[in-house]
């Protein structure tokens, strides 16, 4: 077992969470989402999320608009759907949930430790 | 100095060098095999390529500058390496789970190898497929061919039929390892692909086979957590009766390639000999034409014959192997349906040519010609056949059919269908009526046809000699020609039949008559002097002898003589005799 892979797998479980808290308050494009989450150090390589846009766009989740842009080529802006906020919510309920109950075993074992 | 690539990526410009062409192509290529269509595969790419473009545009100053190696190297760093684009499934369990059908299980596919080719790839493509070393494919292909050549056909047909290994993946599939990124990104870092493949030609041709790919994985992955939690017995007999349905599957597949193949082959091999020799004209083939009274051309019925029967058993070949490798090209709809039109063409043609062959046979005519012979009351006739070399040894009237020249050098058809009648009459002149009768479409050509009948006999003196064959001339045809010789004998004369006219008279002339002098009587031919159970049986070898006598077996020092006197059976020592007057048995000791 590697440790890169079980750091992989633990970030990409949270992703998903994260990328929708992103688009929380405004719509955003590619690379303002990348800058965010590598910002976080929650990305390590960009590769990870178009897969996964065109998950939660395709779950209805998300969707996108197209932005004209003054450097180039029209943006995809992405943005949360009345379903995504919902999913968001109970997401950060869950999320909460699961910090207290890692906090508390991890904390358990560090007390059991000393 | 470089050469240089424009492209156009998510509707921006570049110039690029071409070694970092080729390895963004390859990169972009190796994300595209990643996904799945189901997974809206063209969408991500898309938007990774508005990305790269980004990263590009960010890197490039000013219109003229170039897209180097470097900026290509920095750009997947930033982007990652194809690995990290697949996002594990289990994340999104709601995922329509129907996708992944199970038939996409099967690992190994049956292509073309032809990087390791000697012909067109298809040996070691099977040996990629059996697991077995090329070099006995090679060897079985080397005793097919000369084994009658069937090796030929079947390399020729597998050829055709099946798909050659183009792509990356299928090269992977084809030696049956899975179909991953890193494999594939293996291959091609080993040179294996050919740099001129064009992105979109590519990825037309993996698709399929890539998304089949890629369910599998996803089986496998679901087989496992079956496994781990609750495999059911039933489950496992499910597996079990699957697999002997597979092996059941595959064994008809041989058999109906089998079938297929050699009755192919047997056509083609019976076509070609009817069909060649028909146009080098090698004789005794004439036959054929001969018998054809409806005129058809030779080559065209052998050609609605080859077709009537080889397109079903094509398609039986097809079946087979469709049902042997599950990846095996579509001879496509319109070749099925040619084939389809061309099998019912050939059947109309066959009943067209069936019916004009038949009714060359709806009219039996005959010509009757009389002649008087110089036999009267109290002559002795002699009737023999002729001597004759041409159907020498086969005085039967049946079956017995040859086609020469003639001595005017014209193709002949002769006939022993020659039968002999004799009727007893109160003329004082003995007479012969020869009727000549042939079958035709209708009365006039039957007419025809019998008139054109040669048959001749000479008397001499009180010698009849018959022919024991007619002729006709081939263009005439075989349509059923027949000659009857009817002799009208006075009452009072005697006849005797040669022996070698037994085959040819008719059944109120018994075989045992004949070499015998018969008497012409108002109630028809009587034989006074015919041994009513003739003895048939005459065998003489130096030491068996049976005929009329007796039989008398002789060996080295044993002797066994069985007659109308008695037995007689004689041994070294023993000696014993049974006759009139008891049995007697002598020793010498």
């Amino acid at each position: 077992m590697k440790i890169e892979n079980t750091k992989a797998q633990m970030r990409k479980g949270v992703l998903e969470f994260c990328i929708l808290s992103v688009l929380k308050d405004d719509d955003a494009y590619v690379a303002e989402i990348l800058d965010t989450l590598k910002d976080a150090k929650l990305l390590v390589v960009e590769g990870t999320i178009y897969p996964l846009l065109t998950r939660l766009k395709n779950a209805g989740l998300l969707n996108y608009r197209w932005e004209e842009s003054t450097s180039g080529p029209p943006r995809k802006y992405y943005g949360l759907t009345e379903t995504g906020k919902l999913f968001l919510t109970e997401l950060n309920t869950t999320w909460s949930e699961l910090q207290n109950a890692v906090n508390l075993v991890t904390n358990t074992k560090k007390q059991q430790e000393k | 100095m470089n050469k240089t690539v424009n492209i156009n990526l998510a509707g921006t410009f570049f110039h690029i060098d071409e070694d970092a062409y080729l390895k963004l192509q390859h990169y972009l290529e190796a994300i595209k095999r990643s996904f799945t269509d189901s997974q809206g595969r063209n969408e991500i790419i898309a938007d990774i390529e508005a990305r790269i473009a980004e990263l590009f545009n960010e890197r490039v100053q000013n219109d003229r500058q170039v897209i180097r190696i470097k900026e290509v190297d920095e750009v997947i760093s930033i982007m990652g390496q194809p690995e990290d684009y697949l996002v594990d499934d289990e994340i999104f369990e709601d995922e329509p789970q129907t996708s992944y059908e199970r038939k996409s299980s099967a690992s190994k596919k049956l292509f073309r190898d032809t990087e390791n080719s000697y012909i067109g790839g298809v040996a070691s493509g099977l040996g990629h497929y059996l697991g077995i070393d090329t070099i006995w494919i090679r060897l079985l292909w080397v005793l097919l061919i000369f084994g009658m050549g069937t090796g030929i056909l079947l390399y020729i047909l597998l050829w055709i039929l099946v798909p050659e290994a183009k792509t990356t993946a299928e090269k992977i599939m084809m030696t049956g390892e899975p179909v991953n990124i890193s494999n594939i990104e293996k291959k091609i870092k080993d040179g294996f692909e050919t740099v001129t493949e064009t992105v979109s030609d590519v990825a037309k041709n993996v698709s399929d086979s890539v998304s089949n790919a890629a369910k599998k994985v996803d089986f496998n992955k679901q087989g496992n957590k079956i496994k781990s939690s609750s495999k059911t017995f039933f489950d496992t007999l499910a597996d079990v009766i699957m697999f002997f349905f597979k092996i059941i599957a595959k064994f008809i597949g041989i058999i109906l390639i089998l079938v297929g193949a050699f009755a192919l082959i047997a056509l083609i091999i019976g076509w070609f000999s009817v069909g060649v020799a028909n146009v080098v004209n090698i004789p005794g083939l004439d036959l054929i034409d001969i018998a054809n009274a409806g005129n058809t051309p030779i080559w065209l019925a052998s050609l609605l014959v080859f077709f009537a029967i080889g397109i079903p058993f094509f398609f039986l070949f097809y079946l087979g192997l469709k049902i042997l490798v599950n990846n095996l090209k579509s001879i496509g709809n319109i070749a099925k349906f040619t084939l389809l039109g061309l099998w019912l063409i050939s059947i109309i043609g066959l009943v067209v040519m069936g019916i004009r062959q038949a009714s060359e046979h709806a009219f039996n005519e005959r010509v009757i010609e009389k002649q008087e012979l110089l036999i009267t009351a109290n002559d002795t006739l002699e009737v023999k056949m002729t001597d004759n070399d041409l159907l020498r040894n086969r005085y039967d009237r049946h079956d017995s059919f040859k086609v020469a020249s003639n001595e005017k050098g014209e193709k002949t058809i002769y006939n022993s269908d020659i039968l002999i009648l004799v009727k007893s009459t109160t003329d004082s002149l003995a007479h012969i009526s020869i009727e000549k009768s042939a079958d035709g479409r209708d009365y006039e050509k039957a007419i025809e046809r019998a008139k054109n009948i040669h048959y001749n006999y000479t008397l001499k003196g009180n010698e009849l000699n018959l022919d024991p064959y007619l002729s006709t001339l081939s263009k005439n045809k075989f349509s059923d020609q027949e000659v009857t010789v009817i002799l009208y004998l006075p009452e009072g004369t005697v006849a005797k039949f040669n022996n070698n006219t037994k085959h040819f008279l008719n059944y109120r002339i018994p075989s045992n008559y004949v070499n015998h002098y018969l008497n012409v009587t108002e109630e028809g031919i009587i034989c006074n002097d015919c041994d009513d159970d003739e003895f048939e049986v005459n065998i003489d070898v130096p030491n068996v002898k049976i005929d009329k006598n007796g039989i008398e077996i002789k060996g080295d020092k044993s002797h066994l003589k069985i007659n109308d006197e008695g037995i007689n059976a004689e041994s070294e020592e023993v000696k014993l005799k049974i006759d009139g007057d008891g049995i007697n048995i002598k020793s010498d000791n």
